[in-house]
């Protein structure tokens, strides 16, 4: 009895793990421009958080415009490069 | 049943070293030669499905474990020394992890588990979980070794089978106990899992924050379960102890609370770097300390390096705890040093009136409260290598330290959130700060006008601070709702309420943040009412009655009793409060025929206010009466509350945002306007 359920165990196992696949997932290197489009979704968010914070009345206007010119050049900046990126792979 | 364990065990390890090994050599393929055919991608499948198959074999070796306990098979050696004929049904089941071998076990298929869902849930970035999996397959490989070599579970008594176990530690035979170390263990096992993320990310030089993300959840799901077994124990040692306290400052408590201070910071840390790229090479170190610590924490409770209340699980096994330390250190070093430029930060601190200063401030102080505690912990060991005798640290010396500590730290949890990031300006620390600050003074105010006299010792004075504080940062963390539920308000034209309720799934993270804070306001305050804590020690035969506080205790009756498992003595006492009956408690001394080890049963009457705690002695061997310690212990009960209080706001922070539930499409262009904070404000924003 316990023979059989120590075969069962490895037959079954032996067979899930090296049931041959008809495709393997791909294991894929992430890109700079897939890298940037997340940076950009980040700063967007940081931007959106600071508008949430400025309007419940938790920073003085110049405080917040200095943080927002900040955080808006640092997106300008990721934009920029995605853009480029972007031409670059429509060239191609 | 035994050798059905054994096998499963056995292929445990031989699934778990095919999944290192097959792991390692398609990622190394595909890293040398990216563009080659899919033979790695197919290896590197094989090798996950192996580590899916682990947790199956090591699920096989749990549940043999358990069979064997309640079938009472004595001739599993494991079994005949942790269970016994009478043992109730639920502490059967707990023999699983009530000794050495059996808690390994369960390390290894908690392990196994996380790996599991792991691996099941490797789409999210395929790449990245086949690092995270064959990393994490080199611990189970360690963890199914001891199961293999040093303390193997199901190893066979040698000579005749006795008729019946010796029984369960009576220290462990309590309701918590089926919970208490599962849930440790949960979140001890469950660093690993960031730990191998970040570890892999490393490795790899994953570009960008991402693995952050995909491990944000399990790393909170892993801090929720430490800090319930941390508090599980306490509540534990508070009710089964029988000394009036719940944190006595043992070196297996300690071990618990380290990893749990250093996932504390990780958890806020992290922020910084999701959000500004800041502190890579911080956070890396941090989850690696954070498992490390999770590991040295097995080696003092297994090792017996230091005496403690956990000495039940002493063992020989700590040399290989030592060797898998350091090589857990060799590789953790090895990889950063290699690796150390791809952790460059991307922005710097701009000013020391900023979140991030106080992100870094609350880093900095959790870390040198861990580092005193692992001094504390491990001066014992130091002392004896040293001066050759062994020199124990008492609770004096942590709660000197530990104390104020924990005051700063909860004034960083009130004035973190109303900081900005980048900097603050006095102007905006003025506008944030005006209330938090003044129920503050008012608290403290109002507690010394009501008769707290915070220059008479120090502990006074701490209680006072912690209650000031409490106050400044409700008010701090209510105005912040508030403030945020205004908005909304304003923009919706519903009534506060739902706004509140809006406001929080619209960044659940956020807001579940600050009920987990509130949690520690509650803790905190239940912590300072120790300062009042009062005890009173007398022999009470029939009628004899003594009054503590507002109570007055009289002896009903003092018998004894008497089970399969344990013969008992208990006292009845009628309790009156001003005056008027209140309840009857029945404080008890247990004596368990399996193990010959007695243990006290405490009677506690909790609530808001106190606690009345009553336990039962002995009796005096002269006069043959029973000796009663009663304990007033104040505001106990809000340690407890607060922490459902922080489990409810980390489950809500597990929560998706509610446009992120909804599917809303994320912004293709920077909002332009301040205006457009509102409906988007289910960001990350922290």
């Amino acid at each position: 009895m316990i023979f059989a359920a120590c075969a069962v165990l490895l037959i079954g196992i032996f067979i899930y793990v090296f049931y041959p696949q008809r495709k393997a997932e791909e294991q894929t290197q992430k890109t700079r421009l897939e890298f940037l489009r997340e940076r950009k979704d980040v700063v967007y968010e940081n931007l959106r958080d600071l508008n949430f914070e400025y309007r419940a009345g938790k920073y003085p206007e110049e405080d917040y415009a200095a943080q927002r010119a900040a955080l808006e050049n640092e997106a300008a900046q990721i934009v920029a490069e995605i853009d480029f990126l972007e031409g670059d792979v429509h060239a191609a | 049943m035994a050798a059905f364990g054994s096998f499963a065990i056995l292929l445990g390890l031989v699934l778990c070293a095919y999944n290192l090994l097959a792991g390692t050599v398609a990622l190394r393929q595909i890293a040398v030669h990216p563009d080659s055919t899919a033979m790695p991608e197919r290896l590197a499948e094989t090798a996950r499905r192996a580590g899916i198959g682990s947790f199956v074999a090591l699920t096989c070796a749990a549940f043999a474990l358990v069979y064997c306990s309640f079938t009472n098979n004595f001739s599993v050696s494991y079994i005949l020394h942790h269970s016994n004929r009478a043992l109730p049904l639920p502490y059967k089941f707990a023999a699983l992890w009530s000794g050495q071998e059996g808690s390994l076990l369960l390390w290894a298929w908690l392990l196994a588990g996380y790996g599991f869902v792991l691996r099941l849930r490797h789409k999210v970035d395929v790449k990245l979980t086949a690092y995270a999996s064959t990393i994490l397959a080199g611990i189970q490989i360690f963890f199914t070794l001891l199961l293999v070599f040093a303390a193997p579970p199901f190893a066979l008594v040698q000579g005749a089978v006795p008729a019946d176990g010796f029984g369960l530690n009576p220290l462990l035979q309590y309701p918590e106990m089926v919970i208490h170390p599962p849930m440790l263990y949960l979140g001890y096992v469950g660093f690993s899992v960031p730990f191998a993320f970040a570890l892999g990310a490393l490795m790899m030089r994953y570009p960008g924050e991402k693995w952050i993300h995909i491990t944000r959840r399990w790393t909170m799901v892993t801090w929720l379960f430490l800090t319930f077994g941390i508090f599980l124990g306490a509540h534990w040692a508070y009710s089964v102890l029988g000394w009036g306290g719940y944190w006595g400052w043992d070196p297996v408590e300690n071990a618990s609370l380290m990893p749990w201070l250093t996932g504390t910071a990780f958890l806020h840390s992290v922020m910084m770097q999701e959000k500004r790229g800041m502190m890579k090479a911080w956070n890396v170190w941090l989850i690696f300390v954070t498992f490390m610590l999770t590991i040295l924490g097995t080696l003092l409770t297994r090792s017996g390096l230091v005496s403690s209340v956990h000495a039940f699980a002493e063992s020989s096994i700590g040399s290989w705890f030592w060797t898998f330390e350091v090589i857990t250190l060799s590789v953790c070093l090895f990889t950063y040093l290699r690796n150390r430029d791809h952790l460059r930060t991307e922005h710097q601190i701009e000013s020391l009136v900023s979140r991030e200063s106080s992100f870094l401030f609350n880093n900095l102080v959790l870390l040198a409260a861990c580092f005193t505690i692992l001094w504390g912990t491990l001066f014992p060991i130091i002392s004896e290598y040293v001066q050759g005798n062994k020199v124990t640290v008492g609770p004096p010396f942590y709660n000197r330290v530990a104390v104020p500590i924990g005051i700063f730290l909860l004034f960083l949890t009130g004035i973190g959130p109303v900081l900005a990031w980048r900097s603050t300006s006095f102007k905006s620390v003025r506008k944030n700060f005006i209330l938090p600050t003044a129920a503050g003074v008012l608290t403290a105010v109002v507690l010394m006008a009501a008769g707290m006299r915070p220059w008479t010792d120090v502990g006074t004075l701490y209680s006072l601070m912690a209650f000031s504080l409490a106050a400044l940062v409700t008010t701090a963390i209510a105005s912040e709702f508030w403030r945020g539920a205004r908005v909304i308000q304003r923009h919706t034209g519903k009534n506060l309420l739902f706004s509140v309720v809006q406001l929080t799934r619209r960044n659940t993270r956020r807001y579940g943040g600050y009920l987990v804070h509130i949690g520690v306001v509650i803790v905190f305050i239940g912590l300072a009412g120790s300062a009042f804590n009062r005890s009173k020690e007398r022999e009470m035969g029939f009628h004899d009655s003594m009054s503590i506080g507002p109570y007055r205790l009289v002896c009903q009756s003092y018998t004894q009793d008497s089970n399969a498992n344990y013969d008992s003595e208990y006292e009845l006492l009628n309790v009156y409060q001003n005056g008027k009956f209140l309840l009857r408690m029945s404080p008890e001394r247990r004596f368990y025929h399996a193990s010959q080890q007695t243990e006290t049963m405490v009677a506690d009457h909790s609530t808001l206010q106190r606690d009345l705690y009553v336990v039962y002695e002995g009796k005096n061997p002269d006069t043959d009466q029973p000796i009663i310690k009663v304990f007033i212990n104040p505001l106990v009960a809000w340690i407890w509350i607060g922490v459902i209080v922080m489990a409810l706001g980390t489950l809500l922070a597990l929560v998706p945002n509610m446009s992120a539930a909804q599917g809303t499409a994320p912004s293709r262009r920077p909002p332009v306007r301040a205006e457009e904070g509102i409906p988007q404000a289910a960001g990350v924003g922290d």
